[in-house]
């Protein structure tokens, strides 16, 4: 009898962070303590949360492989399933499919100087490999964080952009659609304040998440500054049911966001005329 | 030793039937008006054989609704605020065979096998519960392209016995275990002696079938003509994204999740879905990659002859000739294909202006 | 139907127009097609002849500020009306080019009249179909493998054109016949037309065939049958959610449907759909004294309420 794909394991969530008026990060650990304890996955890799009797939906595994305490997912409210996500409370139960898809291929990248870039939620996926590497501080080398979101209150992870905005190992770059008075940060968009920062491309890998229009002009100057397709990594979405590569939805062309990505380099994307 | 070859006479088919539907949850073609669909056996069905069914007998082992899991919420004794799930898997599918469909069919099966057999558990419990009786088919029928994706009226694939009409009677033959054991029965006379004019059938039924394209399973498609927007939007204009051809397809397997819930108990369900309607890849945010009906039907036919191909190294389409025959615009699939592979002369410009007529 | 003073007709307004949507050969001898003219070269390939069952209207909506030609029979350009009472289209944008017709051949009639055969050749002579298949000529009367909509066809002529392609005809049909098939089936007891419908319906595949060929149906992706915002069906394929999706289907068509048969025509299980619309349409036709797609500047009656309508009592207040 093979493994049934389709049924998500039980999971129970234990702490609630709401990082701004529409994100909310949940904290889970999965009901069976064995099955907790067995838990493995890679930075990237993605889980479908269940609402039983609303559905599922796709989130990033946003917490390290190499801090299995909890589960950590950040859900941006936006639609059906998100927004009965976001009525839960601590103690409430929830389903958890995971983990699912590809990972960022960090074996490549060691020895490297990074450049993260990323713009509201698309954080998300970066704050796992960003930890991840962290926690393996000797394989990489030197780390640099531009992110941006409309306004201050839109960051995720506040906590967190202190702790790296203070470690002599991370250059963090914060920026800002629209500045509000007072607050000592840099204004512009993401992808003119990458200009602006212009990193060297010379070893160096750079990973981009964020929305749409954000990524399409972050991978176009990625490019006038000298970056290979193969160095620029990035991480598609998709209108998603299985998870698992069958329901037809994600595909682009023969290759499947939620089984073969949704982690693409953009050698990939150029390979299959893939446009943003 | 089992049987390779059967033979029944004509007055000995109900009895057949009869007989299997004893032991096996029976689907046969039967006639409802002017429609012919799969249905149960019952003593009282009509029975047709005359020409293939509407539908492909799909839904058999590929259901067109499916619970998944069900699940119950329970308030929990200590904190009435809380509640607690359980989740319940469905029952095993029972010893089930559908009798006379056609090649085209049971082909169907076998392009749906290597994508859900080792990772679905509900395929493959109906799969292998799923006895297969092959009608062959005599004559191409308006629409058919199978010897174009190098299948024929003939074809064994995805079967477990193929039943050939002659005269006075069906010749059987057996194509695996499982259609050697049907064979393994006193009511079913030897066969052997029917062999060589059951082939000549079957060849003279395939040279009858005209081709659309040639080159077979290695029909090579021009990578420009795939990409070119023009070449889409023309031979996309008339069509009515009605979706009809993907519900009739027997190798059409895009579905849908979805949670269906009363009060504190529901079920997850799986579901057909269609790549052709345009909500298909409808994202929360408002996004839509296929919007354009040009790129829905890309994405049909690049998935049964491109993508498809290039994942489990087969064509995924049989060549049934279903949604030509009832789509209500008369989109030929097989035209198309044509018109996409390098034979097709001329430039890419050529071709979207062909792709109009 | 005169085939040249048609080529002429598009060859006139072809420059004018982003395309011109006419009728071309399908993908056999007994079936035609949809066809977008852009050019004169492609005038060669058009048919007009009682192949061209389909509702050429039904694109127009989708075309949006294209200027677009049509190639429209009667009841055809009744969606047309229809379209313009509701907005759904803007008039300044269209050139109809009207074909008075007296039947067209339904393709679904004419194969099981031909046994199934494959189909050689199809001529017409008259009032009379020539076909041929492996198994010889067959001459079958139009009449009998006409859609329904064309034994009761009360508007031969189009209602709305900017050319008229041929001499205007006379409905020689009685306007009351239209709805002799739905009293035949009201006639019968609730037991014996639940079971008609339970049957007719249980064959569904939710496809939804119907509800996108319908030119009139513009709920798009906010289908009542798979919205989950309201969630009023479930995806499950059983007999109630197709009745379900049927029924409220044809109530969203009650005032609008100009009965041309495409939900027929585009059903893959031969489903009577036709009856389930004509019935409200009869049951509207009491009520408000109203056909649709008739009158460009009528409103649905649905659209709008009267404080006192002549033919619903209402409680005094």
């Amino acid at each position: 009898m093979i493994e049934n794909p389709y049924i998500p394991d039980l999971a129970t969530i234990n702490e609630i962070i709401v990082e701004t008026p529409t994100i909310k990060t949940f904290r889970v650990t999965l009901n069976d303590p064995s099955r907790m304890e067995a838990f493995r996955f890679e930075p990237g890799q993605v889980g479908q949360l269940s609402v039983f009797g609303v559905g599922e939906a796709t989130f990033v595994i946003n917490s390290p492989p190499t801090r299995r305490d909890f589960l950590q997912f950040s859900v941006m409210k936006a639609g059906e399933v998100t927004t009965a996500i976001h009525e839960l409370a601590v103690g409430d139960q929830l389903g958890v499919r995971a983990p699912l898809g590809n990972y960022f291929p960090y074996e490549s990248m060691k020895g490297k100087k990074i450049v993260f870039i990323g713009g509201g939620i698309g954080l998300a996926p970066l704050r796992t490999l960003i930890l991840f590497m962290l926690d393996n501080r000797a394989d990489y080398g030197p780390i640099t964080i531009i992110y941006g979101a409309r306004t201050h209150n839109d960051y995720c992870y506040k906590e967190e952009l202190k702790e790296w905005g203070e470690r002599k190992d991370v250059e963090l770059i914060l920026t800002v659609d629209a500045g509000s008075p007072g607050a000592p940060i840099r204004e512009g968009f993401v992808p003119t304040v990458l200009n602006e920062v212009a990193p060297k491309p010379e070893e160096t890998i750079a990973i981009t998440c964020g929305p749409p229009i954000m990524i399409k002009f972050v991978l176009q100057n990625l490019v006038k500054l000298g970056f290979g397709e193969k160095e620029i990594i990035t991480t598609l979405e998709a209108r998603m049911k299985c998870g698992i590569g069958l329901c037809g939805r994600c595909n682009i062309g023969s290759h499947f966001i939620c089984k073969d990505g949704p982690v693409f380099s953009l050698a990939q994307l150029n390979s299959w005329n893939y446009e943003i | 030793m089992k049987r390779e070859a059967g033979f029944i006479p004509k007055d000995g088919w109900n009895a057949f039937l009869a007989s299997l539907a004893k032991r096996f949850n029976l689907y046969v073609p039967c006639r409802e008006g002017e429609t012919i669909l799969f249905q149960p056996y019952h003593a009282e069905s009509v029975i047709c054989l005359d020409r293939p069914a509407a539908s492909a007998p799909k839904g058999v082992i590929f259901p067109q609704s499916e619970t998944l899991f069900s699940f119950e919420l329970k308030k929990k004794a200590e904190d009435p605020r809380k509640v607690d799930v359980e989740l319940k898997s469905e029952g095993a599918p029972q010893d089930t065979a559908i009798v006379a469909l056609r090649p085209c069919d049971a082909r169907g099966f076998s392009i749906l096998d290597p994508v859900y057999m080792d990772v679905d558990p509900y395929y493959r419990s109906r799969r292998e519960k799923t006895t297969i009786i092959t009608l062959a088919c005599p004559n191409p029928y308006p629409g058919c392209f199978c010897t174009s994706v190098e299948s024929s009226p003939a074809d064994k694939s995805g079967s477990d016995v193929l039943v050939t009409e002659l005269d006075n009677g069906y010749f059987l033959e057996a194509v695996t275990e499982k259609g050697r054991t049907i064979l393994d029965d006193n009511a079913i006379q030897d066969g052997a002696g029917y062999k060589e004019e059951a082939e000549g059938r079957q060849k003279a039924a395939h040279d009858r079938v005209k081709k659309a394209f040639s080159g077979g399973k290695k029909v090579k498609i021009s990578q420009e003509r795939l990409l070119s927007d023009e070449f889409w939007e023309e031979t996309t204009a008339k069509c009515l994204s009605c979706g009809a051809c993907t519900y009739l397809c027997p190798t059409c397997y895009c579905f849908n999740i979805t949670d269906e819930q009363t009060v504190n108990r529901g079920e997850r369900i799986r579901s057909w879905d269609s790549c052709m309607f345009p909500h298909f890849t409808l994202e929360t945010s408002g996004h839509n990659p296929r919007t354009k009906k040009a790129q829905r039907f890309k994405q049909r036919v690049g998935h049964k002859f491109v993508y498809y191909p290039e994942q489990y190294g087969d064509l995924g389409c049989s060549g049934c000739g279903r949604c030509i025959r009832f789509c209500p615009i008369s989109m030929e699939i097989s035209k198309v294909v044509a018109k996409l592979s390098e034979e097709g002369e001329g430039s890419t410009k050529d071709a979207a202006e062909g792709a109009r007529s | 139907m005169n085939r040249e003073r048609l080529k002429e007709a598009v060859a006139e307004i072809l420059p004018g127009v982003d395309a011109v949507i006419a009728y071309g050969q399908g993908f056999d001898a007994a079936h035609g097609e949809p066809c977008f003219v852009t050019k004169k070269e492609e005038l060669e390939g058009l048919i007009l002849n009682p192949l061209c069952e389909h509702n050429l209207a039904s694109y127009l909506p989708s075309r949006k500020n294209k200027k677009t030609g049509v190639v429209v029979k009667g009841c055809d350009s009744r969606t047309i009306v229809q379209f313009l009472q509701e907005g759904l289209v803007k008039r300044e944008n269209l050139v109809i080019i009207g074909v008075p017709c007296t039947g067209v051949v339904s393709a679904k009639k004419l194969a099981r009249a031909l046994d199934h055969q494959t189909v050689e050749e199809v001529r017409f002579e008259g009032e009379t179909v020539i076909a041929r298949t492996p198994r010889g000529e067959k001459r079958i009367a139009l009449a009998d493998v006409s859609p329904d909509k064309c034994r009761t066809c009360r508007y031969p002529t189009p209602l709305i054109y900017d050319v008229l392609v041929g001499e205007p005809i006379e409905s020689d049909k009685d306007p009351a016949a239209v709805y002799d098939d739905v009293r035949e089936l009201m006639g019968k007891s609730l037991e014996e037309r639940k079971a008609y419908w339970e049957k007719e319906i249980g064959r569904c595949t939710r496809c939804y065939a119907c509800r996108n060929a319908c030119p009139l149906c513009v709920c798009q992706d906010s289908c009542i049958a798979e919205t989950r915002d309201p969630h009023w069906q479930s995806q499950r394929s059983n007999l109630s959610e197709k009745m379900m999706f049927h029924f409220i289907h044809a109530i969203h068509l009650a005032g609008r449907c100009t009965e041309c048969g495409e939900c027929e025509r585009a059903c893959p299980m031969d489903i009577p759909l036709g009856k389930l619309k004509k019935k409200i349409n009869m049951d509207m036709l009491d009520l408000f004294d109203y056909v649709p797609g008739i009158v460009c500047e009528d409103k649905p009656p649905l659209y709008t309420f009267k404080v006192e309508e002549k033919k619903i009592e209402e409680h005094e207040l």
